[in-house]
């Protein structure tokens, strides 16, 4: 696992500082979505291999939500953003 | 006065017995710091940031965006409390009996804090007047480097006993030394 991880507000920290959320790609489904959609989104998740986005807790730090984009094979991390600014950046896709 | 006889601090327990002079190595708890939790409402980060730097009496620490503590060994709550209300788009909240105040000092500190946190402490990199918040021995705390081997330690008070024996734990071959300070 990848074992240092560059706060975007505290710096290079050890991954003990946080706790890990799960994956911050799938998109929460309106409150009034399908009971379907909601199973979907809380228990069926994919497991890939490889890059991709999480959401990590900065707990013993800022207790910012952060989002760390790394490789789950290689260890590699290619940046960690606060998950306030993933949110507003998503939005303006 | 009746206030200070009831007052007993959470480490007492942990510091008794005799105690020795303290030697070049030395981790003192303060017994009653005044510490102030200070949030900036959204987008006033920097002007709040500012306030609180100007502030008299009080030394502010950084704990991440938006929110910091401030904290003071001269002047009481009240005198904060009245301080603080005035910084405008920020939101005040006396933290002072939830947490507990320890300094390190001497020439072994970044050797005794080494085997305590995990970021590095080089005056280079955490130079003097920086703080922040991190694992210090298993808890969250907030640490702030306020001379050359000088370090402020504040951490939440339930954690303050484990920490404070894990402090002297690492301190041991340094002779560290512990006592109350006011
Ligand atoms: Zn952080």
């Amino acid at each position: 696992m990848a074992s240092l991880i560059t706060c975007p507000h505290c710096g290079t920290r050890p991954k003990e500082e946080f706790s890990i959320r799960g994956a911050a790609a799938p998109k929460r489904p309106s409150p009034t979505a399908k009971d379907e959609a909601w199973h979907r989104y809380v228990y069926v998740r994919d497991n890939p291999k490889g890059r991709y986005e999480e959401y990590w807790h900065h707990e013993a730090g800022c207790r910012r939500f952060l989002v760390v984009e790394r490789d789950n094979l290689t260890h590699e991390v290619f940046g960690v953003t606060d998950a306030a600014e993933f949110k507003r950046g998503g939005a303006a896709e | 006065m009746s206030i200070h006889l009831l007052h007993r601090h959470v480490l007492e327990d942990h510091i008794s017995g005799f105690e020795t002079d303290p030697n070049p190595n030395h981790l003192s708890v303060i017994r009653r710091p005044v510490i102030f939790s200070v949030l900036a409402r959204a987008g006033h980060e920097a002007e709040v940031a500012e306030a609180l730097w100007n502030a008299e009496d009080v030394a502010p620490r950084l704990c991440g965006p938006y929110e910091w503590l401030a904290v003071s060994r001269t002047v009481g709550a009240e005198t904060v409390e009245a301080m603080l209300s005035e910084i405008a788009n920020a939101s005040v909240i006396d933290q002072s009996d939830g947490r507990v105040l320890m300094e390190i000092s001497g020439p072994g500190v970044r050797k005794i804090l080494a085997g305590c946190v995990a970021v590095d402490l080089h005056p280079e990199v955490f130079e003097e007047g920086r703080s922040a918040t991190m694992l210090c021995c298993h808890a969250a705390a907030n640490i702030a480097r306020t001379g050359k081997d000088t370090f402020e330690i504040i951490v939440p008070r339930s954690l303050a006993g484990s920490v404070f024996e894990a402090l002297m734990e690492m301190g041991r071959e340094h002779a560290l030394t512990r006592g109350f300070a006011d």
